[in-house]
């Protein structure tokens, strides 16, 4: 019995490799970049827009000649699914360099927690990874081949309240002087929101503290917490569910109350509030107004690409994730004519002192692409979206912004 | 799984373990070595399932508590005070046993799906907790200088391999030894019937309280280890319901209540998971866990129990009939060695006294009062309804009386848990009997045993005696699923030999037999009183009673009708009212 199942593993595994052979043994000049996502479980949607935008970029540059300094080699783009666990993603990886270990570069992988068990794969590996991934801790444990190309959580929550100062002045011309928290308990909502809430921050900006509500998901009743809202008058209002069911809960009845549609300034944080799978779980009505903090989205001069990803995936706007995925190939392609050889050690030196303002720089916002000691992009900033007509439109900062922000004038 | 012969599983592990290792050495792919330390990983989180659940028949959904556990104090440890994962496993093992222990004694207040549904509850609270304390993603720091003081070897994935089979053996071990002793037995009993096995002597709660802290540390110590392996821990990873339900998957798909079943369970579908992620996630994604589950309900289909005892039964049946020959020592002389009792001057075993239990307005038993002379048979009878099964499990400690009290040998055992008075000598069996099928007759007899018995060689020869005393020696190998209703009732009334009752409660044992079934085991069971074992029996075919007992107590609506020799007590015109009927006072 034992030495039959062992029989059994081994011819398993035997086929998996004379499949995973024969799948991959395409254009033999070809310069290979993996990128490595969920595309299947939960997060497979988000998965299937980064594939779509990585294989634009693709196509794009093997268009235009593919990589000059390499006498004109195609690009080839290897996908790896991340699947549903940490598990999965780190098998994934471990399967992608051992059995790809001519691979350039790599882009992924959307969850930070998969990045996170990835990146501990390709670090080892020394394959330069890019991503989009928020978490501090990516690029916080020393490691030399990984780029983080989104501002990090933390930079995300410090720079949160000068912006929204920033928008509300251009946008309506006055400072507004009283905020308001509602967020759930989830340590990315509380995480966001603690350095705003540390020290003299407000009183710093000028603001003080009318309402603060934290919740334990899921809600079941949202009217206690929207009424306080309506009762203590904030001016700007940071409002930071992590459910959809919650985020619906809260927005039907900030317009119940008449506080939708822009009445008050409602603002969250990150690309969920922008998804389009939001849409179709929540009233259009109720969300029109409501802004939120990205890394990346769809911007001014963009439009064409914007066309082109819409027709092609059936999204009904470019949105973080596939923005930032067709970036990366571009990056790495930049990079590989910089390093003028297919070499991944090249490719993760000429990462590293990279710094351009051009090309791929214009895919991210901040418009530059250079990374410090740690891999974080240096000039990495923010977008504050807002949906407006069903759709959620970048209006902040002005060098992105595709529209006007809706913002009460008082 | 317990087989006379207990050595043989020995080989069989090693030669497992030789081969596994060969094939870690033979390939050289760090992906393959990858998969093949999470086939041991999922292979040992099974077997700490199987520990609890397999066993003892308490269907756990909350394992990830104690993996999730251990391998969060892994990663912290490390990050906080720089523990090697050298010590912190051992120490993470000991994190889930305590956590075994904690959990247990507040959940062991449940049984059957109740106490399911309350391990789901665990790990899911812990989940919550651990994205509470900010600790969303925690990794292990890579360790440069003296990466194997720190078990990194992401270079060499083959070493994680070893280390995995080492943890492996030490829990099939482990697994092992309990399967053979008297761990195992009585877990088994508690999967087969906890009532019957608390009443046969067998202290339920102090054995799945092991169990529990046992199957923790294992949990534990794994969890931490596939940290080690995974570098990476988030809330899902270690408390999600997918870390539960590959461990129950694993064993369920091997088979359950064996060490084999987990080891089968992981070695398959561990492989055959990564194989379909690689073969069709990048064209078909998604197909991968429909066709995973597809191969899950086909087993389960094709073989219910796993896939071990599929294989067994199919081997057993070709096999040769596993009846021994062997020839029993004489009835007479196995009499003679069980009844060697403590002797007690008191002529009165047991003095019962204002017993009352009222459920609700129905008062099932009312102020009863009687006396058990010692040696003699009592029948109890009464009409359906009357209280004589409540007034049975009111004696041997299975429900507690409203009032009233109970002297038993001169103790008073009102209050007392099952096993403790069972263990002072009172010994019962039940209207139905629910042998664990899969135990040779033998092997249920000795459970009953453990009560007396030192150790497990005293409790066999125990067992060898009763089974004797009641005629079944010559079928003591055959599994109790295979025999007939006549034998189940003798393995029963073994079981409750075994233990060496002075006391005996029968409930019922004639009931479905045929009339010379009836005459065989009466006559064993006056054979029984002559050793010197008093015995009380509820019955309701008169015609053999009368022959049997030397008195009845009459019962009516949970009070004491009336008491006497058999002449009396079937003369007696309430009696005939009540239970009798006139057609037995024209035919008497």
């Amino acid at each position: 019995m034992t030495s039959r199942k062992l029989a059994h593993m081994a011819l398993l595994i035997a086929s998996a490799t004379l499949i995973s052979v024969t799948a991959h043994s395409q254009t033999g000049d070809s310069v290979k970049m993996g990128l490595i996502v969920p595309l299947s479980g939960p997060w497979a949607r988000q998965g299937q827009v980064m594939r779509v935008g990585a294989e634009m970029a693709i196509e794009h540059i093997n268009e235009t000649g593919g990589i000059h300094s390499l006498g004109g080699r195609p690009l080839e783009l290897l996908v790896f699914d991340a699947g549903d666990s940490v598990e999965r993603a780190s098998n994934a990886a471990q399967r992608m360099v051992a059995e790809h270990p001519d691979l350039i570069g790599v882009t992924g992988s959307y969850l930070s927690s998969f990045t996170l068990a990835v990146s501990e794969v390709t670090e080892r590996a020394e394959l330069p990874m890019l991503t989009l991934s928020y978490s501090d801790l990516i690029t916080g444990r020393g490691f030399n081949y990984i780029f983080q190309t989104s501002a990090t959580g933390v930079k995300q929550a410090q720079d949160a309240l000068p912006i929204l100062m920033g928008l509300a002045e251009s946008a309506s011309g006055i400072r507004p002087k009283r905020i308001g928290f509602v967020m759930d308990s989830t340590a990315a909502s509380v995480a966001f929101v603690k350095p705003m809430l540390e020290g003299n921050t407000l009183a710093d900006n000028g603001l003080s503290l009318v309402v603060n509500e934290t919740f334990t998901p899921p809600l079941s009743n949202a009217a206690p917490l929207v009424q306080r809202v309506r009762a203590s008058q904030p001016e700007l209002f940071l409002l930071l569910p992590t459910a959809v069911s919650d985020a619906k809960l809260l927005l039907e009845k900030l317009n119940e109350f008449g506080l939708g549609k822009g009445a008050l300034p409602t603002i969250s944080n990150g690309s969920a509030m922008g998804d389009p799978d939001l849409k179709a779980n929540v009233n259009a009505e109720f969300l029109e107004g409501v802004m939120s903090i990205v890394a990346n989205w769809g911007v001014r001069g963009e439009e064409a690409l914007s066309q082109e990803y819409k027709q092609r995936s059936g999204e009904p706007w470019l949105t973080q994730n596939p923005i930032c995925a067709y970036g990366h190939v571009w990056i790495i392609k930049t990079a590989l004519e910089m390093a003028g050889t297919a070499d991944k050690h090249a490719v993760a030196e000429a990462i590293r002192t990279m710094d351009i303002s051009d090309g791929p720089a214009r895919y991210f916002p901040g418009n530059r692409i250079r990374f410090d000691e740690h891999g974080r992009r240096i000039d990495a900033e923010l977008l504050v979206v807002q949906w407006q007509d069903g759709e959620p439109k970048t209006v902040y900062p002005e060098y992105a912004a595709i529209a006007d922000p809706i913002w009460p004038s008082r | 799984m317990l087989q006379p012969n207990k050595h043989r599983h020995w080989p069989w592990i090693m030669a497992f373990v030789g081969a596994y290792a060969l094939l870690s050495l033979v390939i050289d792919n760090d992906y393959y070595q990858r998969v093949m330390t999470i086939v041991l990983v999922w292979a040992v989180m099974g077997l700490s399932w199987n520990l609890l659940s397999g066993y003892s028949g308490l269907v756990s959904f909350g394992h990830a508590a104690f993996f999730g556990l251990g391998g969060y104090f892994v990663v912290l440890s490390q990050i906080a005070w720089q523990w090697s994962p050298w010590l912190s496993i051992p120490v993470a093992a000991l994190i889930g046993a305590a956590a075994g222990l904690a959990i247990g004694s507040i959940t062991f207040r449940l049984r059957g799906h109740y106490f399911a549904l309350a391990m789901l509850a665990y790990p899911l609270a812990l989940l919550y907790v651990f994205e509470w304390l900010g600790y969303q993603e925690v990794t292990i720091p890579r360790v440069t200088d003296a990466p194997a003081a720190y078990m990194q070897f992401h270079d060499q994935m083959r070493v994680y391999v070893f280390i995995g089979l080492g943890i492996l053996v030490l829990t099939m071990m482990l697994s092992r030894f309990i399967e053979e002793h008297r761990f195992g037995k009585s877990l088994l009993a508690i999967k087969q019937d906890e009532t019957a096995a608390e009443a046969s002597g067998i202290n339920t709660r102090a054995w799945k309280l092991r169990a529990i802290t046992l199957s923790g540390a294992i949990a534990g110590g794994i969890g931490g280890f596939y940290a080690v392996v995974q570098l990476v821990v988030t809330p899902p990873s270690a408390f999600g319901m997918l870390v539960s339900a590959q461990a129950l998957t694993v064993a369920m798909f091997g088979g359950v209540g064996t060490v084999w079943g987990p080891v089968i369970g992981a070695v398959t579908l561990v492989p055959l998971s990564a194989w379909l992620d690689a073969r069709f996630a990048q064209d078909l994604p998604g197909i991968q866990g429909v066709l995973y589950g597809v191969a899950i309900v086909g087993v389960v289909l094709l073989a219910p129990e796993g896939i071990f005892w599929r294989i067994k039964d199919h081997f057993k049946r070709r096999g040769i009939d596993p009846t021994p020959g062997g020839q029993g020592s004489t009835q007479l002389d196995a009499a003679q060695r069980l009844s060697t009792q403590q002797t007690y001057d008191d002529p009165i075993i047991m003095r019962v006294r204002d017993l009352s239990k009222a459920y609700g307005g129905l008062r099932a038993v009312d102020a009863v009062s009687f006396d058990v002379n010692r040696g003699e048979i009592l029948g109890l009878i009464g009409p359906n309804g009357a209280g004589k099964t409540t007034l049975f499990n009111l004696l041997n400690g299975l429900t507690k009386p409203d009032e009233g009290s109970i002297v038993f040998n001169g103790t008073e055992i009102v209050g007392a848990e099952p096993n403790k008075i069972c263990a002072q000598g009172l010994g019962r069996t039940f209207q139905v009997v629910k042998p664990f099928r899969r135990m040779s007759i033998l092997e249920n007899v000795i459970i009953g045993a453990y009560v007396r018995a030192r150790d497990d060689a005293e409790a066999r020869t125990m067992a060898e005696l009763a089974l004797d005393l009641v005629g079944l020696a010559d079928d003591a190998q055959r599994i109790a699923g295979t025999i007939s209703n006549e034998q189940l009732r003798l393995v029963e009334l073994a079981r409750a030999l075994a233990g060496r009752p002075s006391l005996l409660l029968l409930d019922e044992i004639f009931a479905g037999l045929s009339h010379s079934e009836v005459d065989a085991l009466m006559e064993r069971v006056k054979r029984l009183s002559t050793l010197g074992i008093t015995i009380v029996i509820i019955e309701h075919t008169m015609q053999a009673m009368v022959k049997l007992v030397d008195r009845f107590i009459v019962l009516d609506h949970g009070s004491v009708l009336t008491q006497g020799t058999p002449s009396e007590v079937t003369k007696n015109p309430e009696v005939i009212s009540a239970y009798l009927g006139k057609k037995w006072a024209e035919n008497a």
